[in-house]
């Protein structure tokens, strides 16, 4: 029984009908849905071959900073005027629509940013990337590598085994996540 | 102390003389830009003497003078469009204030003066010798890239109030006067301190003969003419 | 009856090798064209030394027009910039089944022209070493900038877009530039991997990506209206004849995305010939792009006429004025204008014949180009040149210090994205790759045709 290192059972499948028939053989051995996934060139439509179920919620955090930056914004322009209450063309101190330019621009600023921080975030890449992936440069030729995580030596047989009966090529057990 | 200058320019006296541009020109150490540059609308004078003619039946063509300083509004045009808070308005003094060395010379205060008072600093204007002994310390010369525009001789509204209070006293009537008004011959150009109920501009402000340059622009000008009446035989 | 879909049909190995025929490395000849436009650049970056150095008085420019050349390239940039937002975030979020091949081009296209436009607020100050005052700093002055100035908004909106739209067209590149990581070697092999940033490919990767580009794609939509309105607001705000007019804003939106348009359908002309992608860049896609015009040929000329005729019908004696040298001195601006910009592109674009000719194409975006030049010529100059007091009324005409700005620019667009082409993914290989996975064949009765899939599938076996 091998302990530590996660182990991640891939082959590779020449069409999408393929690679749907091993997803199901994998699904009835059984493994758990989220074990199961798929890498490919080509984004599949979800529930094609995998399915993700894992709620996507960043987009809820961008509006978070975009009214910090449109706070941010506000701040800027009232404290400015605050600070250097110097009158121009007898308009009041605290002008209103300038603000309102300025806080729009400056949330919009924040939600581009927090898209590209948090976007990278959720799906693990730049420095959110942990522990080594599995990969295999091959699905650029038009392949889809189909990737089981297994835990016990038993289920890494049942799945190559499955896999291999669905057509798979190069089908392994490599050391990684998904 | 606080002042609310103003100018009040009575056409009925102004002969289109120029000798008010001339003295602003002397006074604000203001280029002279030569004939050519001239011809492209680059004249750097702070006043100038626009000359309207008018012809109606049965009578002879009329000139009309428009000495046309900065207007100083109260709602200036010029002051919101700056970024950098290079021209605001002083509240001592109720005059628009220039800062040569903030502006950064984008020109939006010289484009959105109607009145197209401003005048930028095209090039560093040379001054050979011995023109360059002519230059009023009390205030600088300008740099190629900033704006500028009649100041109601600041310089003097300085000095005078600060004679005044080292002597302790108010300031007289008529003891301040930029260049032009002190220059003009008829005496066509008058300046004074509108919160002075004494002053001649106070008085000229209630002349009905008053208006203001483009009033429909809502700019309320602190320089105010008074309109040429043409009486029988004038 | 499960059909097969059009990639898999391809090898797509090849399919790739085909799309990123820039990427190749660089010939004699790229060499040779790249350094013609740096020399032109520098050219004008020299003049622009000069210009520092000596000051404005070598433009054109005077009193009254104390606005020129640089700033109406400023506009041109800006408003050409609207291109890739409009047919890259909208064609993305209606998922207009033609959109693949355009969308790069057209995303490089808006960061590339802001860059240009972005230096000319720069390059058109008086003091250009000052150009800091305009930062909020802690400074020995104790002074911030004037937050009611449309400058300012300018400054803020412009550093809101470049850095928006760059974001947008990398978050776009990442799969491409997953794809050439997996195909490279040497330098580029560890640029790409850097900038791929660990992208595989797994189904949560994805998804998520389809989100996080999405969610871009709609907030640049604002940014981009909220920008030309701004930049429009430089002059709406200012009490000069003609300028004042509420309908800057929408008028302005719409004329970017007009020269926007024009301007990717120029630029996929050259890509499409120079980089030999005849497969992907059919036709059918310029008859598209072309529709796109001729409907924005439409609703530029609704604005145009509306802000004409409210000064023309009411006869303001300020407005009237710039009218009338609209028939008189700036007659030959005043043709040029309406005829590049509606009488000559909107009936060619009503016929498909015109529309699905590349020539043809090339030659009606270039005259909407040259047209909505000449509009922002007739916006700045003649306002200027006859505004409120007759006593100051001018003219501008461009010295070769400004012509050399035009050029200049040009130049540096043209440089930039060669640039840009010869090093990144010029076609969004995925997003074909994608397009192609969707569609499949179908016959209905005794003809053929190709359908492509829509909306989320359903799993076999479930009850509706």
């Amino acid at each position: 029984m091998r302990t530590g290192e996660p182990r991640v059972v891939i082959g590779l499948f020449d069409g999408v009908e393929k690679a749907a028939q091993a997803a199901h053989a994998l699904r009835s051995l059984p493994l758990p849905e989220e074990n199961v996934t798929t890498i490919s060139s080509v984004p599949l439509p979800d529930g094609a071959v995998t399915r993700d179920r894992r709620p996507i919620r960043f987009p809820w955090i961008v509006v978070v900073f975009w009214l910090a930056g449109a706070l941010g914004g506000l701040a800027l322009t009232l404290v400015t005027y605050q600070v250097y209450p110097m009158i121009t063309a007898g308009k009041p101190i605290n002008t209103v629509p300038p603000a309102i330019i300025v806080s729009f621009e400056g949330g919009m600023f924040a939600a581009l940013i927090a898209t590209l921080v948090l976007g990278f975030r959720s799906i693990g890449l730049g420095p959110f990337r942990s522990g080594k992936k599995v990969f295999d440069r091959r699905i650029h030729e038009g392949r889809i590598a189909l990737c089981a995580r297994v835990d016990t030596g038993e289920q890494e047989r049942l799945a190559i085994e499955a896999m291999t009966a669905s057509g798979g090529e190069a089908v392994r057990a490599e050391e990684g996540e998904l | 102390m606080k002042r609310r200058w103003a100018m009040v320019i009575d056409m009925d006296l102004c002969t289109g003389c120029g000798a008010c541009v001339v003295a602003c020109v002397a006074e604000n150490n203001t280029p002279t830009v030569g004939e050519a540059e001239a011809g492209k609308g680059r004249l750097m004078q702070w006043i100038r003497v626009v000359r309207y003619f008018r012809k109606e039946e049965h009578d002879e063509t009329r000139a009309i003078f428009v000495a046309t300083p900065c207007m100083h509004c109260e709602k200036a045009p010029c002051e919101i469009v700056c970024p950098v808070y290079a021209t605001y308005h002083d509240e001592d003094d109720h005059v628009n204030a220039m800062v040569y060395n903030r502006c950064i010379g984008t020109r939006y205060c010289g484009n959105n003066c109607p009145y197209s008072v401003r005048v930028f600093n095209w090039w560093d204007y040379k001054r050979e010798k011995p023109l360059d002994e002519q230059l009023n310390p009390d205030l600088t010369v300008r740099s190629r890239g900033v704006m500028e525009k009649c100041s109601y001789c600041i310089q003097r509204i300085r000095r005078g109030k600060e004679t005044a209070l080292k002597e302790g006293r108010p300031i007289r009537d008529g003891e301040v006067l930029p260049a032009c008004a002190q220059t003009c011959p008829p005496g066509a150009i008058r300046f004074g301190d509108l919160d002075d109920p004494e002053s001649a501009v106070s008085r000229m402000m209630k002349d009905p003969r008053r208006f203001r340059l483009m009033e429909h622009l809502g700019t309320e000008p602190s320089t105010v003419y008074l309109k040429k009446m043409r009486a029988p035989g004038r | 009856m499960k059909s097969e879909n059009h990639l898999s049909r391809l090898d797509e190995s090849k399919l790739y090798d085909e799309l990123s025929r820039s990427n190749l490395p660089a010939t004699k000849r790229w060499y040779a064209g790249t350094g013609a436009l740096l020399l032109v650049v520098l050219a004008s970056v020299a003049a622009f030394v000069y210009m520092m150095f000596t000051g404005l008085g070598v433009t054109g420019l005077n009193r009254p027009v104390m606005w020129g050349v640089m700033i109406i390239l400023f506009v041109f940039w800006v408003g050409l910039s609207h291109s890739g937002t409009l047919i890259s975030a909208i064609l993305r979020i209606t998922r207009a089944t033609w959109r693949a091949p355009v969308l790069r081009g057209a995303e490089a296209m808006t960061a590339l022209a802001l860059m240009v436009g972005g230096l000319y607020p720069l390059m058109h100050l008086g003091r250009n070493w000052r150009f800091y005052y305009i930062l909020p700093y802690p400074s020995s002055r104790q002074l911030w900038p004037n937050f009611r100035s449309p400058l300012l908004w300018d400054a803020v909106a412009i550093t809101t877009y470049l850095t928006g739209s760059l974001l947008f067209l990398y978050f776009g590149m990442i799969p491409d530039l997953a794809i050439a990581r997996d195909r490279a070697a040497g330098w580029r092999r560890k640029l790409y991997t850097f900038l791929a940033a660990g992208f595989r490919g797994t189904h949560a990767e994805w998804r998520r990506y389809h989100v996080a580009s999405t969610l871009f794609a709609v907030i640049i939509i604002p940014v981009a209206v909220s920008v030309h309105s701004i930049v429009s607001w430089d002059f709406a705000m200012a009490m000069v004849p003609m300028w004042h007019s509420t309908i800057f804003a929408p008028y302005f939106v719409a004329g970017a995305i007009y020269s926007g348009i024009a301007g990717v359908i120029a630029v996929m002309v050259i890509l499409r010939k120079a980089f030999r992608l005849e497969k992907v860049l059919t036709p059918d896609h310029f008859d598209n792009l072309g529709k796109l015009l001729l409907t924005f040929t439409l609703v530029w000329g609704y604005f145009y006429f509306s802000d004409y005729l409210t000064a023309w019908y009411s006869r303001f004696p300020e407005d009237w004025e710039v009218i009338r040298s609209y028939s008189g001195h700036y007659l030959p601006i005043f043709s040029l204008l309406v005829a590049c910009n509606f009488l000559i592109p909107f009936p060619l674009l009503c016929l498909k014949r015109v529309r699905q000719s590349i020539p043809a194409m090339f030659a009606v975006s270039l005259v909407v180009n040259v047209g909505m030049f000449t509009e922002r010529v007739q916006i700045v100059v003649p306002s200027l040149a006859r505004r409120n007091d007759p006593s100051i009324w001018g003219t501008y005409f461009p010295t070769w210090v400004e012509i050399s700005f035009i050029v200049g620019s040009i130049a540096m667009f043209a440089l930039i994205y060669v640039i840009f082409s010869k090093l990144f993914p010029v076609v969004a290989i995925s997003d074909v790759k994608e397009q192609l996975f969707h569609t499949t064949d179908r016959t209905i009765g005794g003809a053929n045709f190709s359908t492509v899939v829509s909306g989320e599938g359903k799993e076999e076996g479930r009850e509706t």
